[in-house]
């Protein structure tokens, strides 16, 4: 079967000598495509550098990391950011808006990187008009509630319409009612995208939501501890 | 409150060397350019006590004032630390009017007039001399041999040291006590401690002696340095420009220069604000990067003057070792320098002596050491714009916002983001390209005013005192009929040593006008009031009893290759060669102000002139006062060719007599000369050295052919350009090198701003770098970012220099200097340098801060 994401032997290792910490060990998992998974652990579990090397934000120490089949460590490092730019979306805990564009230029911005590429406005339209935020397109981040930031954050993931969405705690800065909403619009997105979405949080609450929950502990993926049975599942390569 | 005013110096190391830096850099600036114009001044001082002599005030005294004076009769109040005497002994007229004086050593010292060759004469028929006398004498012997002066034998026993080539008016002979004279005229020269101020050592002198200051003469070119006179209080100086009609702007500015030494005391000031500036401005974006931290210091109950003391105490503590840095720096650059005499602004290379202006270097730490607290009172300040929680947020909600949709009609963001950040607040934007602006525009003027220099300088070589050409000879008369004749002109034309020999007519005239036209009526009050002029001339301008105004005027006949050079001064009107060879075409020097506005009685080209000469050249002095009957006169009307603001090689004997130079002047063709006025010969001749030449040869080949030609004097000037053209390119370079320096010092706050400007949006940059822009598409938005900052930097150089700066130095150079002509423009080259120059820095500058950005985490720079 293909994944959309697979990661062998995943080690991420920091500092050196008496400062070396572990922070992933021999991680080994798969994501389907249309997967909305949540990564639970603890504080310093090491999901967040789970989400960040499979976002090809950092380089793992060890292993191999596939996205839609092509190897990420093999990319140099423009081709790295182009791949990026183009197959994966971030929503970060704190929205990371450019706060001197309005809503519409956020979400365009992924966009205009890519030389000749097409502004499909058509789909910012239904993208702000499907998360509710199409009559605050005008609006900048700072004159936004946080709730409605993350929307627009997520508008901005999913506009280059990418292979994976990697939302690392979208809504740790928000209170319950939007949290709620935040997560059915995920969901929803992810739904009627066929987006994959992997979900950082410490939230066991939240992520049962998600299609499928992966533990991590200690820098491992604990198999077993899953509560719930989600589409998927871990595997060794 | 000092311990985190230095734990905050330690933990931000960069930011703090920075602003070390900056004090360190502006602080040698500023000690280093005080002293280079303390030491210039005081290499000025030096230069004209050596051309003027070291004495301050001489005057007509008693014998017992000499007594007193003699046995060291002190006073309270005074202190005479030298004081010479001499005694005029006789005076003749032929060949030439010459003085014989005994002098003591001691006046001979203080006159720079030692003795160079043999002893100072003790008979009565022994003399020393100089060889500017001697030579014009047409003594050719040495020591020991006999000289005739107006048919009496003389024995040289000495010869003494020259005056100063181009004040060479006056020729002297010494001679002994026993000397059999007809007079024996005593003059006291006197010098005083100069470490006090010379004024009211002369008001107690003069006191205790019961002398009237009438009788005192001061030795100007000198005691102007050193307090001669009693300054005017400023509040008088500014209620006369206030209350006054004839009071202005130009007029404090010229009253402080001459009173209060303004050049240099604006300059320190100057320094010291731009200094402040630079520091401020670098402290500024130091302080912001922490201002979240002193926002959250405030919640937990810290005080704004807590705070400001702690920003207060941080200033100070590296001004402390900053500006005894920066001082060493500055001044151990400058004496380094000096040493090699290229940054020396006296007249004389070997006269460069490093002088530490501590007193401009203890007034500017005192005024950076104040402006410090200020600096830190308007940090608290700019904090208070903002609540604690923006502050701590970094919130920029304040911002205004336009509701455009830029992604519509942009393909690229990049170019907005640019934008945005850079305008996300004009007043910061502004402040930014004004500092970035500063430097170059500073450049500019400087590169303006040395470019206009130059040609001021050449202008005034040409005009003032006969130093464009290497020699000059003239005639030691003020009788009109004695001249230089046309053929010995034509035979030094074709002497092959010279080059570019013009040889000048001159008739006094009197110029008619009518009472209505006098439009400036208070500028003739000086020329009428000095006694040279009513004796001589009977005033300078005079009414007369049918109402019209008679003014004394040179008129001068030139030939075509001066006339040629005049084109330079002009400043109305043309002049045509062919036009004014044979018609009655004429072209007037205008008359200039002591605040540089030039005026020809409101007349302009085209407009026609009366002008009276005297008939016959042979006439008495009286007719040179213009009082006797018309019949004695030619008088013509001629049109106004042009108007020019100087006449070249000026006479010496009438009205540019005594201490008037640039006197009024008419100028025709020396063809006019003769076809309107019938003057044939020419009464001076400039001549200068052809390629190759033998300065010394020539100048004995030019004593020889003027031997004959009576009461002609020869003055060799060669030397004196020489090192009036060393002083200008030192002045040059002096210019250019402060002009350099700051430049040096912009390009250094440009980086740092830069710099900051381009960190402080690190999180931002972040956020695009995760979106996926690429290393070289960050760079080059980055690179967007430094050009277009140049650019703009470019355009507010451009209209500060042209609108604001350039209409500045062109008052300063019209009004307070005086420049002839200010007709050099900025070189493009050097504007198109300077533009670009920006725009590479700028470009440069942001590299360095987005090559950091890459090569940081772009996690951790979106958690920022």
């Amino acid at each position: 079967m293909d994944y959309i994401l697979e990661l062998c032997h995943v080690e991420k290792t920091y500092g050196e000598k008496e400062n070396r910490v572990r922070a992933l060990k021999d991680i080994n998992l798969q994501v389907k495509e249309g997967e909305f998974a949540a990564i639970v652990g603890t504080s310093g579990s090491g999901k967040s550098t789970l989400l960040n090397l499979i976002g090809g934000l950092d380089t793992p120490t060890k292993g191999e990391i596939f996205v839609k089949g092509k190897e990420t460590g093999s990319l140099t490092r423009k081709e790295l950011t182009i791949f990026r730019r183009r197959n994966i979306g971030f929503v970060f805990q704190n929205y990371s808006l450019m706060p001197v564009l309005n809503v519409y230029d956020n979400v365009a911005l992924p966009i205009t990187f890519d030389k000749g590429k097409h502004i499909n406005r058509r789909y910012i339209e239904e993208l702000l008009k499907e998360l509710g935020i199409w009559d605050k397109r005008k609006k900048y981040p700072n004159e936004l509630s946080g709730g409605q930031q993350q929307r627009a954050a997520i508008a901005r993931a999913l506009i280059t319409k990418p292979a994976i969405i990697l939302a690392d705690e979208p809504t740790g800065n928000l209170d319950s009612h939007t949290t709620i909403e935040v997560m059915g619009l995920l969901k929803a997105s992810c739904k009627k995208y066929s987006q994959t979405i992997l979900m950082v949080t410490h939230n066991e609450g939240i992520a049962q939501i998600c299609d499928r929950i992966i533990h991590i502990e200690d820098g491992m993926v604990v198999s077993g501890a899953r509560p719930f049975p989600g589409k998927g599942g871990e595997g060794v390569c | 409150m000092l311990k985190l005013a230095y734990q905050y110096m330690r933990y931000y190391k960069s930011q703090t060397f920075a602003i070390l830096a900056s004090m360190v850099l502006t602080s040698a600036l500023l000690s280093g350019i005080s002293s280079l114009m303390y030491s210039s001044q005081i290499a000025s001082l030096e230069n004209s006590k050596a051309v003027y002599g070291e004495w301050h005030y001489s005057l007509e005294a008693e014998p017992e004032i000499f007594h007193s004076v003699h046995n060291g009769e002190k006073g309270t109040g005074f202190l005479v630390e030298q004081w010479g005497k001499i005694q005029i002994k006789d005076m003749v007229a032929e060949p030439y009017p010459i003085y014989f004086i005994h002098a003591d050593e001691s006046y001979r010292q203080m006159a720079h007039r030692e003795l160079i060759e043999g002893n100072y004469p003790k008979e009565a028929n022994e003399i020393a001399a100089d060889h500017y006398t001697l030579g014009n004498l047409g003594f050719s012997g040495s020591i020991g041999d006999t000289l005739n002066i107006n048919g009496k034998d003389y024995i040289l026993t000495g010869i003494v040291k020259s005056i100063w080539a181009p004040d060479a008016n006056e020729m002297e002979i010494f001679v002994g006590e026993n000397f059999a004279g007809r007079g024996s005229h005593s003059l006291l020269y006197l010098k005083f401690d100069e470490k006090e101020k010379l004024y009211k050592q002369l008001d107690a002198f003069l006191q205790k002696y019961k002398i009237s200051s009438e009788k005192v003469k001061a030795n100007d070119e000198v005691v102007m340095y050193l307090k001669g006179e009693k300054p005017e209080r400023i509040l008088d100086i500014i209620k006369f420009a206030l209350t006054d009609e004839h009071g202005n702007f130009t007029y404090i500015i010229l009253k402080l220069q001459s009173e209060y030494n303004l050049a240099f005391r604006g300059m320190i000031l100057l320094l010291c604000v731009f200094s402040l500036f630079i520091i401020y401005s670098i402290f500024n974006i130091s302080v912001s990067r922490r201002r979240a931290e002193y926002a959250v210091m405030q919640t937990l109950g810290i005080s704004e003057k807590r705070i400001g003391v702690t920003l207060i105490l941080e200033l100070w503590l590296l001004f402390l070792a900053g500006y005894s840095l920066g001082c060493l720096l500055g001044n151990g650059i400058i004496a380094g320098l000096s040493g090699t005499g290229l940054v020396s602004e006296g007249d004389k290379a070997e006269d460069a002596v490093f002088h530490v202006a501590v007193n401009a270097m203890l007034a500017g730490f005192v005024f950076l050491l104040a402006a410090l607290v200020f600096v830190g009172f308007c940090t608290v300040v700019s904090m208070r714009k903002q609540s604690i929680r923006q502050v701590m947020n970094g919130d920029t909600s304040f911002i205004k916002r336009r509701r455009k949709i830029y992604s519509i009609r942009n393909r690229s963001l990049s170019g907005v983001v640019v934008r945005k950040f850079m305008f996300s607040s004009k007043k910061k934007a502004v402040g930014i390209l004004l500092s970035l602006s500063l430097g170059g525009g500073i450049f500019l003027c400087t590169t303006y005013m040395v470019e206009n220099l130059k040609i001021h300088a050449e202008m005034s070589l040409k005009s003032d005192d006969g130093l464009g050409s290497a020699y000059r000879i003239s005639l030691k008369s003020n009788v009109l009929s004695d001249t230089i004749h046309e053929n010995t002109v034509n035979e030094l034309k074709s002497m092959p040593e010279l080059s570019q020999v013009y040889g000048t007519k001159y008739i006094l005239g009197e110029l008619i006008i009518g009472k209505q036209e006098l439009e400036w009526d208070e500028y003739f009050d000086e020329q009428n009031k000095d006694s040279y002029f009513r004796q001589h001339f009977a005033g300078i301008c005079v009414e007369k009893d049918d109402g019209t105004y008679g003014i004394k005027y040179d008129v001068y006949g030139y030939d075509a290759g001066m006339i040629e050079q005049l084109q330079e001064f002009v400043i109305e009107g043309e002049i045509s060669q062919d036009e004014l060879k044979e018609g009655n075409k004429i072209i007037a020097a205008a008359n200039r102000d002591g605040q540089g506005n030039y005026n020809f009685y409101g007349k302009h080209p085209g407009d026609t002139i009366t002008l009276r000469v005297p008939k016959d050249m042979n006439c008495s002095s009286d007719v040179l006062k213009f009082q006797s009957p018309g019949e004695y006169y030619i008088t013509k009307e001629f049109e106004i060719a042009a108007i020019v603001s100087r006449a070249l090689a000026q006479e010496d004997s009438y009205l540019n007599a005594e201490s008037w130079s640039n006197m009024q002047s008419l100028i025709m063709t020396n063809r006019q000369m003769g076809s309107q006025f019938g003057i044939t010969d020419y009464s001076f001749v400039n001549a200068s050295l052809a390629d190759g030449a033998d300065g010394q040869q020539v100048r004995g080949l030019l004593l020889e052919k003027i031997q004959d030609v009576p009461r002609a004097v020869l003055k060799d000037f060669t030397t004196a350009i020489e090192t009036r053209k060393n002083y200008l390119s030192r002045q040059q370079l002096f210019f250019s090198g402060i002009a350099g320096i700051l430049l040096v010092i912009s390009l250094f706050h440009i980086m740092n701003s830069m710099n900051y400007s381009i960190l402080s949006r690190r999180r931002e940059y972040g956020i695009i770098r995760a979106m996926g822009i690429t290393d070289i598409g960050f760079y080059r938005m980055i690179l967007q970012t430094g050009i277009l900052y140049g650019l703009l930097a470019d355009v507010f150089i451009f209209l500060l220099y042209n609108m604001v700066l350039r209409r500045f130095m062109d008052y300063y150079m019209a009004h307070v200097v005086q420049f002839l002509h200010f007709t050099a423009e900025v070189p493009n080259g050097i504007m198109a340098a300077v533009m670009i120059l920006n725009i590479l820095i700028a470009a440069a500058a942001v590299t360095i801060p987005a090559g950091k950005i890459i090569k940081s985490d772009i996690i951790r720079e979106i958690e920022t």
